[in-house]
Formats: C-alpha cells, sequence, structure tokens
C-alpha cells in the first residue's frame, strides 16, 4: 500500500491549514469570522475519508486499525474543540478593528493561525497512531506539542500566557530530549527504529530484555509521560493550564495527552506482546505502577486544595493520566487498552464540556476561574451551569455518564489482569475526587448567588456555549451506544 | 382414610427439579402490563398530587391498574403449561462483553409457584385498595395521592421480586418492597412513633438485605450466572463444584436465611414488623400480613434447591427450629397485648413461623398453602381491625370496645372478624385447619434434631393461637355494647360537637371488601380438595412445577427415603390421622380458655392477672409477656447501646485524630512540604526542570527498590 495514501488524513488536515493561513489574513471581516468553519470541515474530511475509503496500515505498526479509531475520535472532538475556541485568538483586536478604533493589519492578526497550529496538532495526534518506527514516533509527539506552545501564548494577551508558554516549551524541550535519549538507547540495543523489527529483537529475547533497553524504555516512557502530564513530568501542567485561556486549556487536557497515551502504548508493544500473552519486564511494570499511583494521588489531593476552578480541573486532569495508565499497565489482553481508548473518548469530551463551561462565562473581562464565580450559575447561566455540572459528574465517574462506564471499564481491565491493589488504590482515589468534583456539580445548581456570580456574564461569542452544550449532550447520550463503542475500541486492537 | 395421609403413602416417581427446561416465550410481552400498570399508576398519583387533586381519583386510578394487573396474572395463569415459561420484557443488564457473561434482565420466570404467588398479590392489592379508597378518605387530597402512589410502588416492586427470573432483578423488588414499606409505614410523617418505626423496619431490613446481596454474589461466583433456569441446571448436573470453593456454595442457604428472617419477621429481626402497625391499617393488611412479609418464604422455595445441596439439611434444620420457636414466641406476646392491631401483628410473625418450620421439615407444599390461605384470614383479620379503628377514632384497646355485633351496621365486620379468627385458630374445615395441619404432621414426620419436641411445641403453639384470636374476638365483637372512642380526631365527623360520640360504621367499600377477603378465606379451603393430578389438590400441584417441588411430600418419599417416611408417629398412630383430632382439640381447648375468660366470665381474667402478679414467683410471667419478653430492651442493650457508645467514641476520635491531627495536618502538610521546596517549584523553568529531573531520579530509584526488596509480587 502506498504510504501517501495512508497519510491523507493529515494531508486533508495540512491542506486545511493552509487554507486557514491564507483565509486568516484576509481584509473581509466575514472571511476571517469562517475560519472556525474551514477548520471544521478540513477536521470533517479526514472524519469523511478515513471512513469511506481510509484502509488500515497492513504492516509494520503495532495496531493497524488504531489509526482509524484515533482519526474519528480525535478530529471528532477537535471539531468539538474547534467550536470552542471559536473567538479565542484576537477577539479583542476583531472587536476594536470592528468598532473602528484601530485598522486591520494582516501582520498583526493571530487569528488564522491559531488554527493552522491547532489543526497542525490534532495532525500529529494522528500520525502517533500511525507509527511504525521511532523516528516517526518522535516527529509526531514533536508536532503535536509545538503547536500547543505557540497557542497557550496566542490565546490570551496577558503576561501570564506568555509565561506559561515559555515554561510549557523549556520544560517540554527537556522532556522531547528525554525521550530520544530513551529512543536512541532503544535503537543501540535492538539496532532498529523499526517498531515491529524491535517487537521480534524482544522476543526473540524470551522475556530476557538487556539493561540498555530497558533503561531506554524507561526513559522513554518518563519522557513522554510529559505529554500526559504524568508524576514526576506533570511539574507544568498547573502553572500552563492555568496561564492559557479555559478554551485552550481543554485541547491542552486531551490531544497531547491522548497523542502520550497512544505512543506509550505503541512502545510497551514491542516489549510486552509475547507469543502467549501480555507481560511486561517487571522493572518497565513497576514503574508504570508507581507511576499510576503517584499521578492520581497527587493530582486529586492537589486538586482538592485548589480553590479556583481551573486550577482544579488541571489537576485533575493530571489524576485522570493515572487512571489511564491503569489500562495501560493492563495490556490489550485484559482489555485494558481498549478501556483506555473509550477512557480517551470519554475523558475528551467531559474535560472539553467542563472548559467549555468556563470559556463561555467571563466576569469584568476576564475568565471565570474562581470556585466563588461558580456559585448559584444556574439562576443565571442555565446552559452553562448545568455543562459544568454533567462534564464534572462524567469525570467524576456518576453512572450513567459516559465517563463512569470508561472507568468501569478501566478497573474490571486492571482487576481482570491482576492488579487489584492498583485499582482498589483507583477506586480510593475517584472517593476522593468526588470531594471536589461535586463541589462543581453542587455550587453552580444548588449555591447560593454571591456578589462575583452575579458579575458573571455570557461571552459575546455564542460558539463556546454550544460546544459546552454538545460535549454534555454526548456524555449523556453515549452510554446508549456503549456495547457497540466498547467493541469498536476492542476491534481496533486486534492484529 | 384422610387426604393426608395418602399424600404421604402415595408413590410419585421422582422427577429432576421441572425448571432446567422451560421454554423462551417471545409472544408473552404482554404479561409486562403486571409491572407496568402499577408503575403508570404510581406516575398518575404523582400526577393528581401535582395538580391538587382533591377527589377520590388516585383510589379509582389505582384500583384499575391493579385490576387489571390481576386480570393479566389470570390470563397468565390460564395459559400456563408446566414446566413454564421465561417471558423476556426488557433487556437491562447484559455485560457479556466484557467477559464473564453476566446477564440479568427484566425477564418473568413464570411458574406454578410465581404464578400463585402473583395470583394473590394482585388479587389482594385490588381488593384492598379498594377498601382504602374509603378508609384513607379523611385525608382527601396530598396524603391520599401520597398513599395510592406508595401501594402503587409496593404493586410494582412486589410484582418484580415474585415474577424475576434471575435474582438480581428479585433484589431490586426486594429493595423496592422495603422502600415502599418505609414510604408507607412512615405515611402518618408528624407521629414520632410512626417515623420511628418506619426507620426500624427499614433499618432492622437492611440487615436482611446485606445477606441477600452477599448471596446473590457468592451465587454469582460460585454457579456463575443468577438466572434461576440456568442456576438449577448448574446445580442439578454439579459442574460448580469443581469451579469454586465449597466455603461460598455452603454460606448460600444461611445469607438467603438472614435475608429471609430480616424480610419475613422471624428470629432475630422480627422486632421491626408490630412497629409497623403505625402504618394506615390496609398497609398493614397488605404489605405486612399478606403479601410483603411472605417473600422470605417465597425466597426460600424458590432457592429451596440450594438448601438441598447439603445432604444433612443443616440450614433448613435451623429454618424449622428458628420458625418454630419465632412461632411460640410471637404466640405468648400476642396472648398479653392489648391492642388489637399489635395481636394481629404478632400473630403475624407467628404464623410466618409456621410458614418457616413447614419450609425447614420440607414440606414447601404446607408451607406455600399456609401462605395462601393465611393472605386471605390475616387480611381479612386487619382489614375488621381497620373498620374498627377507622369507626371509633383510633380506638384498638380490647377492654374499651364490646358487643359489636350487636350493633347497628357492624354486623358484615363481626362475622367477617369471626370468620377470620376460626381460620387462624384452626377451626376444623376452615382453611387454616388443613394448611397448618400439613405442617404440623410434617414436622412430627421429618427426620431432623428434635424434631418431634418441636411438633408438640408448634402444637402448644396452635393451642394458643386459637386462646388469643378468640380474646380478639369474644371481647370485641361478642359480650355486652358498649364503647369508649379513641384519641384520633384527625376526621371532623366523629360526631365529638354533640357531646357524644357515634361510631361510623363502614360503608360499602370496606364491607364489600371485607365481605369478599372473608368469604375468600373460607373458601381457600377448597384448593386442598381439587385433585388435579398431583395429591394434595391444586396448591400442591402449583408447588410441584417449581423450584420448590423436593418439599412436597409425595415427591420427596419416593426421591429418597420411603421407607424412613412413616416412621414418625404421634400417640402411637399415623401423624397425619392423628393431626386431625389432636390440632382440632387442641384448637378447641384454646376457644374454649377464650371463652371463659373474655366472654361468660371476664372478670376472672382480671383476677387471674391479678393472682399471678400477686406471687413473687410467678409475677414475672405476666409482665414479661406484656413487656414482649424485653425483647427491644435487650436489642437496645446489647446493640443499640454499645453502637451509641461506639459512635461517640467515634466521634470524638473523628475530632480529635481525623478532624485535627490527619485533615488540619494533612491540609498543613503540603503548605510545609510547599515550604521546604520552595527553590524547586517556585514557578521558575530551571526550578521546574531540577524537580522534573530529580523526580526522574527517585522514581527510578524508588522502583529499583522496589524490586530489590520484591514487595511487588
Amino acid at each position: 500500500m502506498n504510504i501517501v495514501e495512508l497519510l491523507i488524513p493529515e494531508l486533508i488536515l495540512l491542506a486545511g491549514s493552509v487554507a486557514c493561513a491564507i483565509v486568516g489574513v484576509s481584509t473581509r471581516r466575514s472571511m476571517r469570522d469562517a475560519l472556525p468553519a474551514v477548520a471544521i470541515a478540513a477536521l470533517g474530511a479526514a472524519i469523511a475519508w478515513t471512513l469511506c475509503c481510509g484502509d488500515t496500515l497492513a504492516e509494520a505498526a503495532p495496531m493497524p486499525a488504531l489509526s482509524k479509531w484515533v482519526t474519528v475520535v480525535g478530529c471528532g472532538l477537535g471539531m468539538l474543540l474547534v467550536l470552542l475556541n471559536a473567538g479565542t485568538a484576537d477577539r479583542d483586536y476583531e472587536a476594536a478593528v470592528a468598532a473602528g478604533r484601530t485598522k486591520f493589519d494582516p501582520l498583526r492578526t493571530t487569528r488564522g493561525e491559531f488554527y493552522v497550529f491547532m489543526l497542525l496538532s490534532i495532525g500529529g495526534l494522528l500520525l502517533a497512531a500511525k507509527a511504525r518506527d521511532l523516528i516517526w514516533l518522535f516527529l509526531a509527539l514533536e508536532l503535536t506539542s509545538l503547536p500547543t506552545y505557540v497557542m497557550v501564548a496566542m490565546s490570551r494577551r496577558e503576561q501570564r500566557a506568555q509565561e506559561a508558554s515559555m515554561k510549557y516549551f523549556f520544560l517540554g524541550a527537556m522532556s522531547a530530549a528525554m525521550f530520544l535519549y530513551g529512543f536512541a538507547l532503544l535503537y543501540g540495543a535492538t539496532g532498529t527504529v523499526e517498531l515491529a523489527a524491535m517487537h521480534e529483537v524482544f522476543t526473540a529475547q524470551q522475556g530476557d530484555v538487556g539493561m540498555i533497553a530497558l533503561v531506554g524504555m524507561l526513559l522513554a516512557i518518563l519522557g513522554i509521560a510529559f505529554k500526559l502530564a504524568a508524576v514526576p513530568m506533570h511539574l507544568y501542567a498547573a502553572d500552563v493550564y492555568e496561564g492559557a485561556a479555559s478554551s485552550v486549556t481543554a485541547f491542552l487536557g486531551f490531544v497531547p495527552k491522548a497523542a502520550g497515551a497512544i505512543a506509550v502504548m505503541g512502545l510497551l508493544w514491542t516489549m510486552g506482546m509475547h507469543a502467549d500473552g501480555w507481560l511486561l519486564p517487571p522493572m518497565v511494570e513497576v514503574m508504570l505502577w508507581v507511576m499510576a499511583v503517584l499521578t492520581m494521588t497527587l493530582g486529586n489531593v492537589a486538586a482538592l486544595l485548589q480553590s479556583s476552578a481551573k486550577r482544579m480541573l488541571g489537576w485533575s486532569s493530571v489524576a485522570h493520566s493515572g487512571y489511564i495508565l491503569i489500562g495501560v499497565i493492563a495490556g490489550p489482553d485484559h482489555g485494558g487498552w481498549a478501556a483506555v481508548l473509550v477512557y480517551l473518548l470519554g475523558y475528551g469530551l467531559s474535560n472539553t464540556g467542563a472548559f467549555a463551561a468556563l470559556a463561555a462565562l467571563r466576569r469584568g473581562g476576564n475568565e471565570v476561574e474562581s470556585l466563588e464565580d461558580l456559585s448559584g450559575l444556574a439562576e443565571r447561566h442555565r446552559g452553562a451551569a448545568w455543562t459544568l455540572a454533567i462534564s464534572s459528574g462524567s469525570l467524576l465517574g456518576f453512572p450513567p455518564l459516559l465517563g463512569f462506564w470508561g472507568k468501569l471499564l478501566l478497573f474490571i481491565a486492571g482487576v481482570s489482569s491482576g492488579h487489584i491493589v492498583l485499582v482498589v488504590i483507583a477506586g480510593l482515589n475517584s472517593a476522593i475526587s468526588a470531594a471536589y468534583y461535586l463541589k462543581l456539580v453542587a455550587l453552580p445548581l444548588m449555591g447560593a448567588s454571591t456578589a462575583r456570580s452575579r458579575e458573571v456574564e455570557p461571552l459575546s461569542v455564542q460558539w463556546p456555549r454550544i460546544a459546552g452544550l454538545i460535549a454534555a449532550a454526548a456524555v449523556i447520550l453515549l452510554p446508549i451506544g456503549l456495547p457497540a463503542i466498547a467493541a469498536c475500541a476492542a476491534a481496533v486492537l486486534v492484529n | 382414610m384422610s387426604l393426608l395421609s395418602m399424600l404421604s403413602s402415595s408413590v410419585l416417581t421422582a422427577a429432576p427439579v421441572p425448571v432446567a427446561d422451560v421454554h423462551q416465550a417471545f409472544d408473552m410481552g404482554w404479561a409486562g402490563l403486571i409491572l407496568w400498570l402499577p408503575l403508570l399508576s404510581l406516575i398518575a398519583c404523582g400526577c393528581c398530587a401535582m395538580m391538587r387533586c382533591t377527589s377520590k381519583l388516585p383510589a379509582w386510578i389505582t384500583v384499575g391498574s391493579l385490576a387489571g394487573s390481576f386480570v393479566t396474572a389470570m390470563f397468565l395463569y390460564l395459559n400456563y403449561e408446566p414446566p413454564g415459561d421465561v417471558v423476556n420484557i426488557v433487556r437491562w443488564i447484559d455485560l457479556s462483553w466484557v467477559g464473564g457473561g453476566f446477564e440479568a434482565n427484566i425477564s418473568f420466570y413464570i411458574d406454578s409457584l410465581s404464578l400463585l404467588w402473583i395470583l394473590f398479590v394482585t388479587g389482594l392489592g385490588t381488593l384492598i385498595a379498594f377498601y382504602a379508597s374509603e378508609y384513607m378518605e379523611t385525608d382527601l387530597g396530598s396524603g391520599y395521592c401520597r398513599f395510592f402512589a406508595g401501594v402503587s410502588v409496593f404493586l410494582f416492586a412486589m410484582s418484580a421480586l415474585v415474577l424475576a427470573d434471575n435474582l438480581v432483578l428479585l433484589y431490586l423488588g426486594w429493595e423496592g418492597v422495603g422502600f415502599a414499606s418505609y414510604w408507607l409505614i412512615g405515611y402518618y410523617y408528624t407521629k414520632p412513633e410512626a417515623v420511628a418505626a418506619a426507620k426500624k423496619a427499614f433499618i432492622v431490613n437492611r440487615i436482611g438485605d446485606l445477606g441477600l446481596a452477599l448471596a446473590v454474589y457468592l451465587c454469582w461466583t460460585s454457579f456463575g450466572t443468577v438466572q434461576y433456569d440456568e442456576l438449577v441446571t448448574v446445580i442439578e448436573s454439579g459442574d460448580y463444584a469443581r469451579m469454586t470453593d465449597d466455603w461460598s456454595v455452603a454460606a448460600i442457604p444461611w445469607l438467603l436465611m438472614l435475608a429471609a428472617f430480616g424480610k419475613s419477621a422471624q428470629l432475630p429481626l422480627y422486632v421491626w414488623l408490630p412497629d409497623a402497625m403505625e402504618g394506615p391499617t390496609p398497609v398493614s393488611a397488605l404489605i405486612h400480613a399478606a403479601t410483603m412479609v411472605t417473600a422470605g418464604i417465597y425466597l426460600l422455595a424458590r432457592m429451596y434447591p440450594v438448601f438441598l445441596l447439603d445432604g444433612d439439611h443443616t440450614a433448613l434444620h435451623v429454618v424449622a427450629w428458628v420458625g418454630g420457636l419465632t412461632a411460640l414466641l410471637a404466640a405468648t406476646i400476642g396472648m398479653a397485648q392489648y391492642d388489637i392491631k399489635r395481636i394481629m401483628a404478632y400473630s403475624t410473625v407467628s404464623q410466618l413461623g409456621y410458614m418457616f418450620m413447614g419450609l425447614g421439615v420440607l414440606t414447601t407444599y404446607g408451607a406455600a398453602y399456609h401462605v395462601f390461605t393465611h393472605a386471605f384470614f390475616k387480611a381479612a383479620l386487619f382489614l375488621t381491625c381497620g373498620a374498627v379503628m377507622h369507626g371509633f377514632a383510633g380506638q384498638l384497646d380490647l377492654r374499651k370496645l364490646s358487643g359489636l355485633r350487636h350493633m347497628k351496621g357492624w354486623k358484615i365486620t363481626s362475622y367477617a372478624m369471626l370468620i377470620g379468627c376460626l381460620c387462624l385458630a384452626g377451626f376444623p374445615f376452615t382453611s387454616g385447619y388443613f394448611s397448618k395441619d400439613a405442617i404440623l404432621a410434617e414436622a412430627f414426620v421429618t427426620h431432623g434434631p428434635g424434631f418431634q419436641w418441636l411438633g408438640f411445641m408448634a402444637l402448644f403453639t396452635a393451642g394458643l393461637t386459637a386462646y388469643y384470636t378468640f380474646r380478639v374476638w369474644f371481647r370485641v365483637c361478642a359480650g355486652p355494647v358498649s364503647y369508649e372512642a379513641g384519641d384520633d380526631h384527625h376526621g371532623d365527623d366523629h360526631g365529638h360537637d354533640d357531646g357524644h360520640f357515634h361510631p361510623h360504621a363502614p360503608r360499602f367499600a370496606m364491607n364489600s371488601v371485607m365481605a369478599i377477603i372473608a368469604i375468600g378465606a373460607l373458601v381457600a379451603a377448597v384448593p386442598y380438595f381439587m385433585d388435579s393430578g398431583v395429591k394434595g389438590g391444586w396448591i400442591a400441584d402449583m408447588v410441584n412445577d417449581s423450584t420448590a417441588s423436593e418439599g412436597i411430600p409425595a415427591v420427596r418419599a419416593a426421591a429418597d427415603h420411603a421407607a424412613d417416611h412413616a416412621h414418625g408417629s404421634l400417640f402411637g398412630y399415623d401423624p397425619h390421622v392423628a393431626m386431625y383430632w389432636v390440632s382440632g382439640g387442641v384448637g378447641f381447648i384454646g376457644i374454649a380458655i377464650a371463652a371463659w375468660l373474655h366472654l361468660f366470665r371476664r372478670e376472672d381474667a382480671v383476677s387471674l392477672r391479678r393472682a399471678l402478679l400477686s406471687r413473687s414467683a410467678t409475677a414475672w410471667l405476666p409482665r414479661a409477656m406484656e413487656r414482649k419478653w424485653y425483647v427491644d430492651e435487650i436489642y437496645h442493650a446489647l446493640i443499640r447501646a454499645p453502637l451509641w457508645v461506639g459512635s461517640h467514641v467515634l466521634h470524638g476520635i473523628d475530632r480529635i485524630l481525623v478532624d485535627m491531627v490527619l485533615v488540619d495536618g494533612t491540609a498543613k502538610l503540603p503548605r510545609l512540604l510547599g515550604r521546604w521546596v520552595q527553590p524547586l517549584t517556585n514557578g521558575t523553568v530551571h526550578a521546574s526542570a531540577t524537580a522534573m529531573a530529580g523526580g526522574v531520579a527517585l522514581l527510578v530509584i524508588v522502583v529499583l527498590l522496589i524490586l530489590h526488596l520484591g514487595v511487588f509480587a
């Protein structure tokens, strides 16, 4: 099969981003306002091509059908995220232009570029699922991350955002160096960069993997843990997530995390997949286990201590990486990876919904952040309040919302692969997380409105609110088709 | 030659439990109406409440839909062919896609046992709802809607419990009836006693529910299924033995027993039922006498194969003894009470004890028959008590009521109560006589630890039953006319204005229902004579096609110990023959004593009590009986007080250790830690980078340490 044909979804996204770049400098306001539509059209076209004529990578990738799932889910959620970000970049500048206070200057606008970066980052996620060798994987991961650094800076004209962007970039570069070093060690140990060939080498070693390869694998995973925001590479998360605009934080919480999870699964496949089933080297398994426990515990405890809803959601997204790692450890044999895929879908939707509710509101020209702003929200902003409540409920794993089923599948996978202690810890963590997620459910719906919350106003742009409502509706309605979704997720992992 | 003795001597071919080959019926979705009609009625009652309906509309809606349920159940019965059908209504829980293949649907398991139950549940439900339409009329308005909504919830849950084809749906119904019971006991929620009784019922039932939940879980882990047909197939094939530990299979009967003893008010969990009489009387009649409290018997009969797995029948022996002791204890308490509704409540506990004894002495037939007859005669007794309570402004003290049958408008009440009393006392040729004898005789026949003594004890209890039953009737309905009004003033039409109290007699709805149910109580003797294939009449026929078939004496006799079976004897005669005379005689003695002390020479009862109290050697007896053997006080001392102390100690620990040390301390810890590592995480890039690199190193060290120590299995 021609490799170019495989990359058509990514090429569509590339074409879409070029179109966005061109449209973005148009002097006509109506053209510029059509930017989200262009981006959504490109994502839709990628999904359509994948569903209609997209074939799967027949050889040399760990999970051939995975790319199809990732394309559909990634682009689908991407459409929602674009909708959420309609009006994020250059909002004040456009308003000034519209009011005639300033003239439109193509050199000054960043609006088109913002969508370019979004599409490129999603393209990176798609590529990560198709990676057949380490170099491809490295490029895909960096393609996912690099645009997000810029997006953080662009998202709002505040020093905090610039600072967050710089921090994100430098630490990201460090993590890239780390996993690239790991990749180099893996290459040194196996003599190949192709994942399939590495798998053969490790299989031939009959589970007796050498130290260099083990260290390489550990460093690679730890480096990629930056994308997942897993301990100990989580330290940037709270600052960056808070510094970026809420709509961009939603993006950061899903796209790099999904790419990281998929990359880790692809790497582990080379070492853990044996003829007689899934077995990781003890060292790798123990490290993932410790990482999972630390990540979920630290994320939840830190989220518990926050008084800002945005920081709370930021820390909680760290905790979710811990849950995801349970499925990663459980492996493909016990439905763990299928559970990871379903969980990523549920988490992505709920996360988008929760941040959309924050992004759809303003208080005195600033973002709505503190819990006090949200108290009694339902009295005046019914849609946003319910979106936040439903999404938080789903993030908590409240039945029958989608987040619950994702978590259930993860826990089932964890138990059936024998990691009962881990699942018990995760269960305790879920209970901890209830303490702060329920605040986000109860405060908007049942809290008394405060002086601060009465000052909250809706955003002038409608789209973020609509994106939130779509996400909330999906979180409620998708469980109806859960058996089909779970079966589909299980099917893409079958070689 | 009596029918009963024919029953025991006849030899039938031993057949496997006729459950494994039920067919799946796909064209019987209409059976779901039994479940959906009460649900619709619930919604309609809710709508009535929202529209502030002040008419009797909720009652008519409820009666109509319950009648619809009954007609549907009747159709099911007419269509029924052994060994039964599984009717899928709604696919509910299907986890086949995660492996393990757990499945529990909203499906009906239509066999003779569930049909028997659903027929009298829906039938009596309809009648009692009709009765309540008049009884509750003083509460027209939101209370009326709330009441009938509760009745609808109950019928919905009870139908689910009885018809369920798997233990999970049964559990749903089990919790549902518990909730409905809580709802309706606490109906008069402004009365502290009612609220306390509702809470007590709920909490005591939770203890039993825990047993059921664990039993369902163990069934799934041991047998790999919770569906009855598959369960029986697995049990008969014996495959489970390879899959599971012994203890879990052996534990199931004990857990089921706990559940049944909670729901059906047996020792040691019976204490909630007498207090439950705080609810409106139709509720006591329907839920706490006729239907819900028999759910425990249904559960054990349904799961009988699990009890028979153990060749020694140890669990069944315990069931028999607990039942027998409960019957005796409750009867002695009932003798010394003055509140007629409470007497009926203790007699319910006592009769339920007989039913469990029946299950324990291997006569599911006797137990099921007694459930059936008891449902009618006890409903009749409660409804007549309700009529008295309704008419006399809440008066229930039997010392303050007399001669009802001579009063105008109280004839039907008095004679319906008489019929109920005759059945309960086991007067010859009434329905209660046949059903109780089936159990009593079997106690003498079946081999078990001390079952002979159990039989004598049950006989003695039967005498007590006859006594306290007729104590009520002779006091309240016979004798000279005299009465005092109660202190229940919630209706304004009681005629207090002119200074005199006029009891108001029941009208059409209550009278007709009391008459129908009393006649039903008499007619309930007929199924015994209806010979339809299996000896023992229609009821035996109904039990024979179900999981409980092993408990039919004839089948069992043929199955394992035909020779042993006749060994038991009573005064040297065949117990089945002897029982007719003995139990009839015991009943007569009880009625005679009641007639002496409470009809002809009522002053003797007072002097007897005084004589007993005046001697220190005997004074404890009436006192203890009137104070219900101090069981509530004992529970208070043994369970509530230690829990109270424990909870306060824990509360103290919580305040000091958890709140002050752990929570506040933990909350301070991150800040302390933060101050300590502040140079690392002050938000600058190089600090974060250092922390990350350090974290990586630390993590690797931890991993190596864990591997080195080998704690990670």
